[in-house]
């Protein structure tokens, strides 16, 4: 148990989080363009914020060697924290 | 607890969520964390959790 398998650890924990956050939050815009209750601009900058905060992650998984999977809990009874990898980007 | 659907249907709890607040949810409850008898910590909880748009479409109402 080193410092830096602490890190590593602790940082995963918050990615997890974050992801978390941030595909629940991709989903609710889905729904929301869906609905199309939103403007243009509102359309394009949510699509580009999402977009960079994609980009992000990925940034920072890589930087502490974590793949998507390693970010997916499985809860058991509940299922997977979030869905599986099929291929997705 | 298993989702509704065919079974071994794999459902991710980030999707469940999603259609809880889509939908929205009312969360109540009383916790209070002791030890040794000794209570330490109380939470009285009375929550509504939904998205933006389904608070505008008379959930609240």
């Amino acid at each position: 148990m080193d410092k830096d398998t602490v890190e590593r650890d602790l940082v995963r924990l918050v990615l997890t989080v974050v992801e978390l956050l941030r595909q629940l939050m991709e989903r609710q815009a889905i729904r929301r363009v869906e609905r199309n209750n939103l403007t243009e601009e509102q359309e394009e900058r949510i699509g580009m914020t999402l977009m960079i905060l994609d980009d992000r992650m990925t940034e920072l998984r890589t930087r502490y060697d974590l793949s998507p999977e390693d970010l997916n809990l499985d809860l058991g009874p509940l299922g997977p924290l979030l869905p599986r990898q099929e291929g997705r980007h | 607890m298993t989702a509704g659907g065919p079974p071994h249907a794999e459902v991710a709890l980030v999707d469940l969520l999603d259609r809880l607040l889509a939908g929205g949810v009312v969360i109540t409850g009383d916790l209070s964390l002791c030890i040794a008898d000794v209570e330490l910590v109380r939470i009285s909880l009375r929550a509504l959790l939904t998205s933006v748009e389904g608070a505008t479409e008379g959930i609240l109402t």
